[in-house]
C-alpha cells in the first residue's frame, strides 16, 4: 500500500515538475503585436510589426512616449521573418492580438493566400482582425502613423473601419476569417478595403505631432480592392463600393442624398437595408435577381419640398429607389466591364439554386460573368422625418 | 441521570471510613465540602459536595432544611424513618427532584464531580445522590459564528442541559428522543444524541450509536473530537459532519430526519448526515422569501466557485492563454505587470499566503491590537505592494475578491477546505494552464462523488440526482411547495405537509 501511494506521489511530482510550465509566458515577456504590415521587393518579404508598449497605453505613469514601436525585418519567408524580428525586439513577438493586417499592393498583386497562411496556421492568433490593402503607400508607413483618440494606431484602424462598416456604406470591413471563406468559396472573389495616407506622405510622425488638433498625417480609407482569386486586379470607386455593399447585404446604416427639383439636396439616413439575391433561368441562361429593401429617415432637408404631402414622399421614395438601382447597376456593370471577376458572389447564388448548371458554368465563369444579366428590384420607404417636418427655409417663407 | 454503572469498589458501612477514603482519593482537595450532622439524635450522616459545582442555595433550602426538619417529626413519621431511613429520606424528606441511590465508589465520584451532593448514612453501604448541580454558566447569547439578520437570536451554550432544553423548547413532541452516551475515560463527557423517532432513519441512527460507542479516548473537550472519530472518511478536505451553534439549524435538521449530537462543554452541536449542499445553506434561507433565498444561494454557489477558481483562472489565463483575453484587457493587465519581478504564480501565492496570515492574525490577536494589524495589513497589501511594483494591482483585486467570497460560504469548515484546495488548483494552473484546472476539477468532482456521510452520498441530491429534493438544494422553493422532507436520508416518513 505504502509503495503504491509512494509511486503515485512520485508520478504526480514528476508530471508536475518535469513537464510543468510548458510554454508558460508571463504577460511582461510578451511583445504584443497590434498590427502587421507586409511589403515585398526583390522576392524578399519586408515584415513590420507594430508592438504595443503597455506602459504607455495604460500605465499610470508617463505617457510621454509613443504608445507603440515598429520593428521590421527582411527575409525570404514570413516565418523566418517573424523569428528574425527577435534580432531587434527584446521580447517574443506575440501575434494573438493583431487588430489589422496591412498588405502592400505588390503583395496583393502577387497573391494574398500565401501570406495569410502563416497567420491562420498559427493556432494562437485570433482570426478577427481586419485585412487592409495599402494604396499608393508602403504598408510599413501605414503602421507608422500616430493616431489621436485611439492610442494604438492598429487599433485606431480597426475601430474606424468597424464604425464605418456600421454607419457608412462605401466601406466594407473584412476580417481574415471571412476573407478565407470568400477565397475558398466557389464562384466568388474577395474585395478588401484600401487604406492610404492623407495629406502629406511623411515617413514617420513623432509624438510631438500628437499636440496638433488637425494632424498633419492621417489614415483614410479609399476604395475597395478587387481580387481575382487571391490576386489584386484593381480598385473600385467609392460609389461602386457602395453598390457592392448594398448587393452583398453588408449595409446596416449609412447616409445618402437625393436631388430636389430645385437642385438642392435632401439627405436620407438609411436605417435598415436588406438585400437578397436569387437566381432564375431565362432561356437556359441564369439571371440574377437582386431585391433590396431599404428603410430610411430624412436626415437633412435643404430644399423647400412640402414633405407633409404624401405624394411628395412617394415621389421621394421612387427617386430613392431609382437612385439605389443605379448605384447597384453601375457597380455591377463597372465590375463586369473592367475586371470581369465575380466579386458579388453571383456564381455562389447560381450554384445554390442550380448546382448542375453551375458545374457546367464553373470552368468558364470568368468569361460568362461579364455577360450575366442582372435584374434589380428596389423597395424604398421613408419612415420618419425627424423632429421637424418641412425645412426651416420653407417655414421662414411661409411666415 | 445515570452516568456510570456501578462497578468496582463498593461503599463501606462505616461513615468515617467512607469520608476518609473519599478525601484521600481526591487528595484532600479543599473544594470538597463535608458537612457532618446527626439526624434524630441517632443517625450520623455526612453531606458531601464540591464547592462551585453544586448549587449552594439549593443545598441550603432543599437539603439542609429538610434534614434539620427531621428533628421535629410526628411519631408515625418517626417510626417509618427509623425503619428505613434511606428510603424515607429519598421518598419523603428531601425536596429535590433528581435523586437516587449510589453504592459504588466509581459512580459516587462521577456524581460528586458532576455537581451532585452525596448523602452518606452511617451504617449503610449505600448513599443518596442529590441532583443539585448548579455550576456557573454563560447565559444563552447571540450566535457569534453564524449570525443572521432575520431569525432567532439565541445560541447554544457550554451547558448540555441548557442546549437540550433549547431544542426541546422548539419541538413539543414525545417522539423527540434523547440518548446520553458518556464518552472519555477521564473526562466522562456527556454526549447526547437527539432525533425525531418517527422521522429518523433507523439505519443512520444505529450507525451513529455504533460509531459513538466505538470511540475510545480519555477526553472529549469539544465537538471536533467526536467529529473526527465519527466521520466516514478521514482522507478528505471536505467536512462530512455539520456543526452549528444555532438551535434553529439543529432543530430543522432533526425535523428532516437528521441526528443531532450534543456534547457537554461546547456550544457547537453536530448534525449528521451532512451533505455538500448543506454547507452552502443557512437557516435564514428558510425565513426569507423564497425568491430572495434562491438568489442568495446562487450568489453563495458563485462565491464558492470564485474562492475555488478565481486565482487559478487568473494564473492560467495570464500565463498560458493570453489570446483568450479581449485585447484591451490584455493591454491593461500587461501594463500592470510591467516591472513586476515575479511570475504570476509566485505573485498569487505570496498574496494568498499573506492574506491567510492576516486572517489568522485577525482571529488570534487580542481585540485591543486589532486596529493596528488591520491598518498595517491594508497598507502593506493594498497600497505599498502595488506602488512598489512588487505585486500587480489586478492580483490584489483577485486575492481580495477571493478573500471576500470565502466569507460568503456560511460554514467555516467548508470555507477552510475550499481555501485549501485553491492552492492545489493554483499549482496546477501554473504548471498546465486551463488544462490543469480542468484536470483538477475533474479529480475534485470524482473525489466528492466517492464521499459518504453516514452512508448518504455526499453530493446528493445533485448526484445521484433527486428531482424532488431540488426544491431545496440550489433553489429554495416556497414552503407550500416543499411538501416532502428530503428523500436522500429519509424514506420512513417523507411527507411534511399531508393535507392536500
Amino acid at each position: 500500500m505504502k509503495r503504491i501511494t509512494g509511486g503515485i506521489l512520485a508520478a504526480v511530482m514528476i508530471l508536475v515538475l518535469l513537464t510543468g510550465c510548458w510554454s508558460r509566458r508571463e504577460l511582461n515577456e510578451l511583445g504584443i503585436v497590434s498590427g502587421i504590415a507586409i511589403d515585398k521587393s526583390d522576392d524578399q518579404y519586408h515584415l513590420s510589426v507594430q508592438v504595443v508598449i503597455p506602459d504607455q497605453v495604460n500605465g499610470r505613469m508617463g505617457k510621454q512616449d509613443t504608445p507603440v514601436a515598429v520593428y521590421k525585418t527582411v527575409a525570404p519567408t514570413l516565418f523566418e521573418a517573424f523569428r528574425k524580428l527577435t534580432e531587434t525586439s527584446p521580447r517574443k513577438i506575440y501575434t494573438a492580438h493583431i487588430r489589422t493586417l496591412v498588405l502592400s499592393e505588390e503583395v496583393a498583386r502577387d497573391g494574398i493566400a500565401k501570406v495569410i497562411d502563416i497567420l491562420v496556421r498559427n493556432p494562437e492568433t485570433r482570426p478577427d482582425y481586419y485585412v487592409l490593402i495599402a494604396r499608393d503607400v508602403s504598408a510599413e508607413n501605414i503602421l507608422k502613423v500616430l493616431t489621436p483618440l485611439e492610442k494604438i494606431p492598429a487599433e485606431a484602424l480597426f475601430y474606424s473601419l468597424d464604425t464605418s462598416n456600421k454607419v457608412w456604406a462605401p466601406v466594407a470591413a473584412v476580417t481574415v476569417d471571412t476573407l478565407i471563406d470568400q477565397l475558398m468559396t466557389t464562384g466568388m472573389s474577395p474585395v478588401l478595403p484600401g487604406i492610404s495616407l492623407l495629406e502629406n506622405d511623411s515617413r514617420d510622425t513623432k509624438s510631438e505631432d500628437m499636440r496638433h488638433i488637425d494632424h498633419p498625417v492621417k489614415l483614410g480609407y479609399s476604395g475597395m480592392a478587387v481580387f481575382r482569386n487571391d490576386k489584386l486586379i484593381g480598385w473600385m470607386t467609392k460609389d461602386e463600393g457602395k453598390g457592392y455593399n448594398y448587393i452583398r447585404n453588408t449595409v446596416s446604416s449609412t447616409a445618402g442624398h437625393l436631388k430636389c427639383p430645385d437642385g438642392k439636396y435632401i439627405s436620407l439616413e438609411i436605417i435598415r437595408s436588406h438585400t437578397e439575391m436569387k437566381s432564375r433561368l431565362e432561356a437556359g441562361k441564369p439571371v440574377i435577381e437582386i431585391s433590396a429593401k431599404v428603410e430610411s429617415n430624412i436626415g437633412e432637408l435643404e430644399c423647400s419640398l412640402n414633405i407633409n404631402d404624401p405624394m411628395v414622399l412617394e415621389q421621394l421614395q421612387a427617386a430613392g429607389e431609382q437612385d439605389l438601382e443605379n448605384l447597384m447597376r453601375q457597380s455591377v456593370e463597372a465590375v463586369q466591364r473592367r475586371y470581369k471577376v465575380d466579386v458579388f458572389g453571383f456564381g455562389q447564388v447560381i450554384y445554390n439554386a442550380y448546382p448542375k448548371l453551375w458545374k457546367k458554368l464553373e470552368p468558364q465563369w470568368n468569361d460568362e460573368f461579364p455577360h450575366l444579366k442582372v435584374v434589380y428590384k428596389v423597395d424604398a420607404h421613408i419612415r420618419n422625418t425627424g423632429m421637424i417636418t418641412n425645412s426651416i427655409e420653407r417655414r421662414m417663407k411661409e411666415k | 441521570m445515570q452516568l456510570v454503572s456501578d462497578s468496582g469498589k463498593l461503599l463501606d458501612a462505616d461513615l468515617h471510613n467512607n469520608i476518609q477514603s473519599i478525601r484521600e482519593a481526591l487528595g484532600h482537595s479543599p473544594d470538597l465540602i463535608v458537612r457532618e450532622m446527626v439526624l434524630a439524635d441517632q443517625w450520623g450522616v455526612a453531606l458531601l459536595f464540591i464547592n462551585g459545582l453544586a448549587d449552594r442555595t439549593m443545598i441550603q433550602t432543599s437539603v439542609l432544611k429538610s434534614l434539620t426538619n427531621l428533628g421535629a417529626l410526628k411519631p408515625e413519621q418517626e417510626s417509618s424513618f427509623r425503619d428505613a431511613p434511606l428510603i424515607y429520606l429519598k421518598e419523603k424528606a428531601l425536596t429535590v427532584g433528581d435523586i437516587g441511590y449510589v453504592n459504588g465508589i466509581d459512580s459516587l465520584f462521577t456524581h460528586l464531580l458532576s455537581g451532585d451532593a452525596i448523602l452518606l448514612l452511617d451504617g449503610y453501604r449505600e448513599g443518596l445522590r442529590i441532583g443539585v448541580t448548579g455550576r456557573e454558566d454563560r447565559t444563552v447569547g447571540e450566535p457569534t459564528s453564524q449570525p443572521s439578520i432575520r431569525g432567532p437570536m439565541d445560541a447554544f451554550t457550554e451547558n448540555i442541559q441548557t442546549n437540550i432544553s433549547l431544542i426541546r423548547r422548539r419541538i413539543k413532541d414525545p417522539q423527540l428522543w434523547l440518548e446520553i452516551h458518556p464518552i472519555g475515560t477521564i473526562t466522562k463527557t456527556s454526549v447526547a444524541i437527539m432525533y425525531q423517532k418517527n422521522i429518523v432513519s433507523g439505519q443512520i441512527l444505529q450507525e451513529v450509536r455504533t460509531r459513538l460507542d466505538a470511540i475510545d479516548i480519555d477526553s472529549i473537550l469539544e465537538s471536533g473530537y467526536i467529529e473526527e472519530f465519527i466521520q466516514d472518511k478521514t482522507a478528505t478536505p471536505f467536512p462530512t459532519v455539520y456543526n452549528s451553534e444555532r438551535p434553529d439549524t439543529i432543530v430543522a435538521g432533526i425535523l428532516e430526519g437528521k441526528v443531532a449530537i450534543i456534547i457537554d462543554g461546547t456550544p457547537f452541536v453536530l448534525l449528521v448526515p451532512a451533505l455538500f449542499v448543506h454547507f452552502l445553506q443557512t437557516p435564514e434561507d428558510y425565513y426569507q422569501r423564497s425568491d430572495i433565498s434562491t438568489l442568495i444561494r446562487m450568489i453563495r454557489f458563485m462565491s464558492f466557485l470564485i474562492v475555488l477558481l478565481a486565482p487559478s483562472f487568473y494564473i492560467a489565463i495570464t500565463t498560458f492563454h493570453q489570446e483568450m483575453l479581449p485585447t484591451n484587457l490584455l493591454l491593461n493587465l500587461a501594463a500592470q505587470r510591467e516591472g513586476v519581478p515575479f511570475p504570476a504564480f509566485i505573485e498569487a501565492l505570496m498574496m494568498e499566503i499573506v492574506y491567510e496570515i492576516l486572517r489568522e492574525a485577525g482571529i488570534r490577536m487580542p481585540r485591543t491590537v486589532g486596529q493596528a494589524v488591520s491598518i498595517v495589513g491594508t497598507l502593506v497589501i493594498g497600497q505599498s505592494a502595488v506602488e512598489a511594483g512588487i505585486i500587480s494591482a489586478a492580483m490584489v483585486i483577485i486575492v481580495s475578491i477571493t478573500a471576500i467570497s470565502s466569507y460568503v460560504i456560511p460554514a467555516n469548515t467548508m470555507s477552510i477546505s475550499v481555501r485549501m484546495i485553491r492552492f492545489v488548483l493554483m499549482g496546477l494552473a501554473a504548471s498546465f494552464g486551463l488544462f490543469g484546472i480542468l484536470v483538477g476539477v475533474i479529480i475534485l468532482v470524482l473525489h466528492l462523488n466517492t464521499l459518504r456521510s453516514f452512508g448518504v452520498p455526499y453530493l446528493s441530491p445533485l448526484a445521484p440526482f433527486n428531482l424532488d429534493a431540488q426544491k431545496d438544494s440550489l433553489f429554495r422553493l416556497p414552503w407550500p411547495a416543499m411538501r416532502n422532507r428530503p428523500k436522500m436520508y429519509n424514506r420512513k416518513n417523507p411527507v411534511r405537509q399531508s393535507r392536500k
